[in-house]
């Protein structure tokens, strides 16, 4: 205890370089809890870019090999699939089938390459909840400032809904009509006109490849069979769960005498070229994870986590040298006290103490001061919705709004590791202290 | 009864860039329990060296000194600091409180540090000794707010707080009136006297001698006996 008493009152004592040195130290603690919010925030948006629009938590699907050189991404006896699904995922939150196709869009000005995801809104209730439309200005020039469409018109006939970006370069609106081109197993080309029924807010990179059909439409394109799929999505009631219930899902279609092919973690559009290449015919079943199926976009996290690391590494040095020059200098003022304490009889470690204890509550108060201004300052650039201008940025951000994830845990890392550093920097200095004999210390003058 | 503090042959040498500096040269000299004892001799004769060697914060180069039967050129650094802990008191010259502590926390920090006293006890032993040195209304005051004379009180109740065999004083009356120089003196002759703790102090200053029940005087890092023969 009055170590800690002496660590506080030489803090206040100092206290001109302790409000220096703690702003330095609350300030990058402040930048890295803003970069993980950011992080964590992308990691968000590509969670929930990722699960709307290219996969469930766990995705159930395969190829189907008509022929050894021939191959679709699809699933049959998809209404059996679903059922040993549900029967056997533990923790099951709901399941949904997409179509999948690939193809060209159509305008009067322009063309564009699009993944369709073909939707059954009566099957799910979810998608209208999860879609943001965008408002006419967003993606017209001269347009108004106000929601027009109504995705849920995607019940049926020849509808799409687009992203933003895909009306923007196509130069069409709600009302306007688009002409879908795809190609047939067989190489024959089909097409389809629709009518644009709405228009959703761009959630980050995906929704450059993806626009909304019914089913039927992706049906009638390819000639399949009601009963035929793209894929089972399967969404659980926890996400984090996703890694260990596929593993459990492998093992149980496999005990039902299914052909699964191997894992691995690319996305379904990347496999063609390997699945094209195998002797085998029929259907093989393909389960992944979310993750596998946007595994391309991860890069982005990684290159932002390892940009954070390497700023706040240099920034932690800098610190580091200046908590260390301060130190020494407390050292030398206090090298008669230093003797003073040890003729008394203070041990080499308590010394030793005595200055790392200095350090880690500095250390402590400026983190914690950091972390919490870094918490604020996230949620209030939240609070602002700040949309972001540039195309490169929300490619980066996989959002067009800021949106920052503040999690308890990082900050606790936040505290706990820039206090750890503090610490450490005190270690040489104490340790020279420590190692001071009483008699010179005591002799000493400043 | 043996002698509290026997040194024999003790020498200390200092290296000095390339030379070898003799502060102590071969001192024998032994102080009995309850003793008030004066080390004098002009500034650079080696008086610091000795009381070093006495409080264990330096180990002779040669010889031995012993404290209560304990020779200290055995001991390793831990066990002289636990040596100095429990049987010795330091009360210096630039008093050398710690500045962030008042009173209170600087008299009980020895306590602190030998850990072996419940909060009450420790409580109660400072304010005893707080008491006895007069500076009960100063007890939340830090050093900075005393005069030279409170702070050397100070020093006095922290050394004597952990109830030492010896105390050791270093020129306790240099930086102090002579007014007060003399009450320290006082203080110090009280304590000795009532509790019967060994006191060795050095000094230059003639009228503090005169008051000490024993003198040794240093010369040239001998004792002045020795020092005429050689």
């Amino acid at each position: 205890m009055v170590l800690f008493t002496i660590a506080i009152r030489n803090l206040v004592q100092a206290r001109r370089r302790s409000a220096l040195l703690s702003l330095a130290i609350g300030l990058v603690t402040m930048l890295l809890v803003l970069m993980m919010a950011l992080s964590a925030g992308i990691n968000d948006n590509l969670v929930r870019s990722a699960t709307i629009m290219s996969a469930g938590h766990i995705n159930v699907a395969g190829f189907y090999k008509p022929t050894n050189a021939m191959s679709l991404a699809v699933v049959t006896d998809v209404g059996e699939l679903r059922n040993i699904v549900e029967e056997n995922t533990p923790n099951l939150d709901y399941t949904i089938d997409r179509m999948r196709g690939w193809g060209k869009l159509i305008s009067d000005t322009g063309t564009v390459q699009t993944g369709f995801s073909g939707v059954d809104l009566a099957d799910e209730s979810h998608f209208l909840e999860v879609i943001q439309l965008a408002k006419e200005s967003d993606y017209k020039d001269g347009g108004r400032d106000e929601i027009i469409g109504d995705p849920s018109q995607l019940a049926g006939g020849n509808t799409i809904m687009l992203f933003v970006n895909q009306a923007r370069r196509l130069g069409v609106g709600v009302g306007d009509t688009l002409t879908i081109q795809t190609e047939t197993v067989g190489g024959y080309t089909n097409t389809a006109d629709v009518t644009v029924v709405a228009v959703a807010r761009d959630v980050g990179l995906l929704s450059g490849f993806a626009t909304y059909v019914p089913k039927q439409v992706l049906r009638d394109l390819y000639q399949l069979s009601p009963d035929t799929s793209g894929a089972v999505w399967v969404y659980l009631k926890d996400i984090e769960d996703a890694d260990a219930t596929m593993k459990h899902l492998r093992g149980v279609f496999e005990a039902k005498g299914y052909r699964l092919m191997d894992h691995e973690a690319v996305p379904f559009f990347m496999k063609f070229e390997t699945v094209q290449g195998e002797d085998w015919t029929g259907q093989k079943i393909d389960i992944t994870t979310w993750k596998d199926e946007v595994v391309m976009l991860t890069f982005v996290i990684t290159a932002f986590d390892t940009v954070t690391v390497f700023l706040v590494s240099i920034l932690v040095l800098i610190i580091a040298v200046g908590i260390m020059n301060s130190m020494w200098n407390a050292v030398r003022e206090r090298t008669r006290e230093i003797g003073t304490m040890r003729a008394i009889g203070m041990t080499r470690t308590r010394v030793l103490a005595m200055f790392l204890v200095e350090a880690f509550v500095l250390g402590l108060f400026a983190t914690t001061v950091g972390a919490t201004l870094g918490a604020a300052t996230a949620f209030g650039l939240n609070a602002l919705h700040i949309n972001v201008p540039n195309d490169a940025v929300k490619a980066i951000l996989l959002s067009d709004t800021l949106r920052m994830s503040v999690h308890v845990q990082s900050l606790f890392i936040a505290v706990g590791f820039l206090t750890l550093c503090t610490g450490l920097s005190a270690l040489w200095p104490a340790l020279r202290a420590s190692r001071l004999s009483p008699v010179v210390a005591l002799g000493h003058t400043e | 009864m043996p002698a509290i503090v026997q040194l024999t042959n003790a020498v200390k040498e200092y290296p000095l860039g390339k030379l070898v500096v003799k502060a102590v040269r071969g001192v024998d000299l032994s102080i009995e329990r309850g003793e008030f004892t004066a080390i004098s001799g002009p500034s650079g004769s080696g008086k610091t060296t000795l009381l070093n060697l006495i409080g264990c914060v330096d180990v002779p180069t040669s010889g031995t000194v012993q404290i209560d039967g304990q020779s200290t050129s055995a001991l390793s650094d831990r066990q002289l600091t636990d040596l100095r802990l429990h049987k010795i008191g330091f009360i210096f010259q630039s008093f050398n409180l710690i500045n962030v502590l008042d009173v209170y926390q600087n008299v009980e920090f020895p306590l602190l540090l030998q850990g072996e006293l419940s909060a009450s006890d420790r409580k109660k032993r400072v304010e005893e000794m707080v008491e006895k040195v007069g500076l009960t209304t100063q007890i939340k005051q830090r050093p900075n707010e005393l005069s030279g004379g409170q702070r050397q009180r100070v020093a006095i109740a922290r050394a004597l707080v952990t109830r030492p065999a010896i105390v050791l004083a270093d020129e306790p009356t240099a930086n102090l009136d002579s007014a007060t120089g003399k009450a320290i003196i006082d203080l110090m002759k009280d304590l000795n006297h009532k509790e019967h703790i060994t006191f060795i102090f050095s000094t230059h200053d003639a009228n503090v001698t005169s008051r000490a029940g024993r003198v040794v005087r240093v010369v040239d890092g001998l004792l002045a006996q020795a020092a005429e023969h050689a």
